[in-house]
């Protein structure tokens, strides 16, 4: 059975709102260049359409996924102007801040300019220290995350 | 850090580091950027003593605070670098020395005003 819809003539002169649906007249969809859906292309259409239902299920074949916050990392931030060599640290001295992590309280051991010596494995004595021989630890809270946390690091 | 890691004495004038065979990178010409590093392990113990002399060190536009003290730190340490078949050992600990170390107590960033 054919369908009917209506189409609007290309070209019609402009009308009022009223007039407009004196213009339309009925034509047969088979007739039509612009629909050209058969049954059999409405019956695949509605398979694809239900893809979208059967996903969720396959979703939750997955391991459960713990709820997320999305407040950035809990690591510590580093001094922001200490990156002279990328790695966000200077030797320890006066005046010099002790630690290496922003936005910081707590207990801070800082040390540079180590002189020592040792031994290889073949026997030779080696002096070890230099002025960039330097270690700390920041034992304290931090804030990250958006919120305190705490920690203890080492910088070897 | 690991824990058990660093201990401090009751009267907070000491603190000893001591970490076993640590993962590091052996970078000799560090920093330069061309710098190779080669996997190494070090295993290390370091012992800081306040000497008791106050220091404060405040920078109000880099949002620091530190208040504490002088110390003296110590360390022994052993290094091994597998790959090319090299290990070193220091000395005991009480034959080393280091030119500056401090202890204390810090704030910064968003701390510095509270």
């Amino acid at each position: 059975m054919a369908q009917k819809v209506w189409q609007l003539p290309v070209g019609s002169p402009r009308k009022s709102q009223t007039d407009l649906t004196a213009l339309l007249k009925p034509i047969s969809l088979r007739e039509s260049p612009m629909v050209t859906h058969t049954r059999r292309d409405m019956l695949k259409a509605g398979a694809l359409a239900a893809i979208p239902l059967v996903l969720p299920s396959t979703m939750n074949a997955f391991p459960e996924q713990q709820p997320m916050t999305a407040n950035g990392g809990d690591e510590p931030y580093p001094i922001p102007w200490l990156d002279k060599n990328g790695s966000h640290n200077q030797p320890a001295g006066p005046n010099l801040e002790p630690s290496h992590i922003y936005h910081f309280k707590g207990r801070v051991a800082r040390c540079s300019t180590f002189t020592g010596m040792g031994t290889d494995n073949k026997g030779n004595r080696i002096a070890f220290g230099s002025p960039t021989t330097d270690y700390g630890v920041m034992l304290g809270e931090y804030w990250a995350a958006r919120t305190t946390q705490r920690g203890t690091f080492t910088h070897i | 850090m690991p824990e058990g890691g660093l201990t401090i004495s009751e009267d907070k004038n000491t603190l000893t580091l001591e970490m076993k065979d640590v993962a590091v990178v052996d970078q000799p010409k560090w920093p330069a950027l061309d710098s190779i590093a080669t996997p190494a392990r070090m295993t290390f113990k370091m012992v800081w003593k306040s000497t008791g002399e106050s220091v404060k060190y405040e920078d109000a536009a880099k949002h620091f605070r530190f208040t504490g003290t002088r110390a003296t730190c110590q360390m022994e340490a052993e290094v091994a670098v597998p790959s090319i078949g090299f290990s070193w050992k220091s000395d005991p600990l009480e034959t080393s020395k280091c030119a500056f170390a401090i202890i204390g107590e810090e704030v910064n960033g968003r701390y510095y005003d509270s």
